[in-house]
């Protein structure tokens, strides 16, 4: 089943000689369980398009399907709690890990279960389990300051996987990584989408690490191909 | 999961200097609340102790306490005579500054009828009242005189014969309580070689007009001299069921004179003596409250700013605002509460040592910890408007 479509999505900054068009007629699909890599160079317009489909930025034009809903048309956010979306279906996975500093790893994981209504033992359990899950459970008490590059990241992905999405999106998350733990990393997204059938959007700029991945695009001066070579 | 809580546990050095810092501030507040309370009872305490049923002064005057009000002696048999009046005493107050126990010491003499007239000392804690026509005080426990002690105030040494606490005049200094004589005395009494040079000087006046043989001038010398018999009210007990107002309006209309029930006492010494102390005391508590709001807007806006990606990111992953004001809200009361916690413990235990009365009243503090509180939540809006207007595109990136 399909997670997320998006149809002829444009972005545009400004208006008359200073209009930028960041995004054109962007088309891109990700069903569950799948993986997709964005890649493109700086300036292509990729962190745009990650706030977009984040639901964080609105688009100009074009229209969002989110699980079979249309949530984004013409005429603006189709009448959806975007804030409720993304902390009852989406996950994010940032470059610079973001964990919050001020709580440990497992209050940083706990973190979207309370948002979400899940407190107590269930939660605990849940945290527990996750962080299990990610082989940093005996971490769970410190603080992100006390953990390394990778621990850190691990424990961001065992938050953005708290909720149960049906879509994780993830930007550069290999980036503040040496390479033996970014592609660890990728593994354990890989692992995350076949076994929970979670829809994984990667923005990537080292082709190295998409191994895997079931479609990769291309951004370039706000266009995106889809690049059937590269297709797993 | 409280995220305030968890924040400020991670920021607790700066958290608990925060609180000590504003809670200085807070117990400032809390200070000058009990000083303004201790100004108003102390302003009034002599007043209240006293506490006739009139107090009759000189025409068009506002005394005894608040301006000076003089009235020959004799004036309370006029008073005694108008219809409705049970008892009128003389009753004289000054202010005076004398070395006792080797110290100067700033306070002031009350001087009454000590044979069964009004105005004399209450709640004596030792000793006895004045029982003796001359000689005899009964002083505040605060001049720090003990029973038995003398004290030479003028051409004579009084004794100490009682003890009292609860009368100071309207600066917070003792009462020393002395028969009426002995007070003129103190405050009119010249010594020797004063009354010799005021004599030869009014003689040499008197001799200096023509129409004055010596022999005369001379004769004239003793009825020219100052009049020791000055009181400066006389108060006044009525008989029961009397009005006040009335007998007040007999007597201003007869005797031309003006008469104040205690309650107006209270009023005049309130809005004379004390009201630009009182104005000042409370320009103080907001100007520090005001300081107060500004120090926990700036670090609760240092906290939002330092938290801004953190925050960032609960809104990308979906916080609703309202935990995002939860946060940001909930440190500032924290910080407020503590900090007015701290300022309550430190005033409460220190207070007495205060040189001036200080009274803390529950209401007092209830009402500033409101006050304190409404300041949290207005410390807080600058800190939130920064946490709300955040974008969570900033948790994207690098």
């Amino acid at each position: 089943m399909e997670t997320l479509r998006t149809e002829g999505l444009s972005k545009i900054f400004g208006s008359g000689r200073l209009e930028v068009r960041a995004l054109q007629d962007i088309n891109l699909s990700v069903s569950e369980g799948e993986l997709a890599a964005l890649l493109g160079p700086s300036g292509s317009g990729k962190t745009t398009l990650l706030l977009c489909i984040s639901l964080i930025l609105d688009p100009t034009e074009g229209k969002i399907v989110f699980d079979g809903q249309t949530i984004f048309q013409k005429n603006g956010w189709a009448g959806v709690d975007i804030r409720r979306l993304r902390r009852e279906k989406v996950g994010f996975i940032f470059q610079a890990h973001n964990l919050i500093p001020f709580l440990t790893a497992k209050q940083n994981v706990l973190l979207p279960l309370n948002l979400i209504g899940i407190k107590g033992k269930k939660a605990e359990h849940r945290v527990m389990e996750l962080l299990e899950y990610m082989e940093i459970a005996h971490r769970a008490d410190n603080l992100p300051a006390l953990l390394s590059g990778g621990e850190q990241q691990r424990v961001a992905i065992a938050r953005a996987l708290a909720n149960t999405p049906r879509l994780i999106l993830a930007d550069e998350p290999t980036a503040a990584l040496d390479t033996g733990r970014g592609a660890k990393v990728m593994e354990i997204l890989i692992k995350i989408a076949r076994e929970n059938r979670t829809a994984v959007i990667v923005v990537i700029h080292d082709e190295r690490m998409i191994k895997g991945f079931d479609h990769v695009y291309r951004l370039k001066d706000g266009c995106l191909e889809r690049d059937n070579n590269a297709d797993g | 999961m409280d995220l305030a809580v968890q924040d400020l546990k991670h920021h607790k050095g700066r958290f608990i200097a925060t609180v000590v810092g504003v809670g200085l501030l807070f117990g400032i507040v809390l200070a000058m609340n009990g000083i303004y309370r201790g100004v108003i009872y102390e302003g009034t305490a002599l007043i209240k102790v006293t506490d006739p049923d009139l107090w009759v002064v000189q025409r068009y005057r506002g005394g005894p306490f608040n301006e000076e009000s003089s009235l020959p002696e004799f004036f309370h048999y006029s008073v005694q005579s108008v219809p409705g009046v049970e008892k009128a005493s003389p009753f004289i107050f000054y202010t005076v500054e004398r070395m006792v126990d080797g110290e100067n010491r700033h306070f002031s003499i009350v001087g009454y009828d000590v044979f069964g007239g009004l105005g004399g000392p209450k709640n004596i804690v030792a000793g006895r009242p004045i029982e003796q026509a001359h000689y005899e005080m009964v002083a505040n426990v605060k001049l720090g005189a003990h029973l038995g002690d003398r004290i030479r105030l003028g051409l004579h040494t009084y004794t100490v014969v009682g003890l009292t606490n609860d009368a100071v005049d309207p600066d917070g200094d003792p009462i020393v309580y002395l028969s009426l004589h002995d007070a003129q005395e103190v405050l009119y009494q010249p010594d020797n070689e004063e009354v010799r040079n005021e004599r030869e000087r009014l003689l040499r006046t008197l001799s200096a007009q023509s129409w004055l043989t010596p022999g005369k001038a001379q004769k004239l010398l003793g009825p020219l001299q100052p009049d020791t018999h000055i009181i400066n009210a006389v108060l006044v007990r009525l008989k029961p069921g009397v009005s006040r107002g009335q007998t007040a309006h007999l007597i201003e209309k007869w005797l031309y004179l003006n008469a104040y029930t205690t309650k107006e006492e209270v009023g005049l010494v309130l809005k004379g003596r004390l009201t630009n102390m009182l104005h000042q005391l409370l320009l103080f508590r907001m100007l520090l409250l005001t300081i107060s709001v500004v120090i926990i807007s700036l670090v609760i806006y240092m906290f939002t700013t330092e938290k801004i990606r953190s925050i960032a990111v609960m809104k990308l992953i979906g916080a609703p605002d309202r935990q995002i004001v939860r946060l940001v809200m909930e440190q500032s009361l924290l910080l407020t509460v503590s900090a007015f916690l701290f300022g309550l413990v430190l005033i409460s235990n220190t207070y007495s040592k205060f040189p001036r009365r200080i009274l803390l009243l529950p209401r007092d503090d209830a009402i500033t910890f409101a006050v304190a509180v409404a300041a949290g939540i207005l410390a807080s809006i600058l800190g939130l408007r920064r946490a709300l207007k955040t974008q969570p595109a900033i948790a994207l990136g690098g």
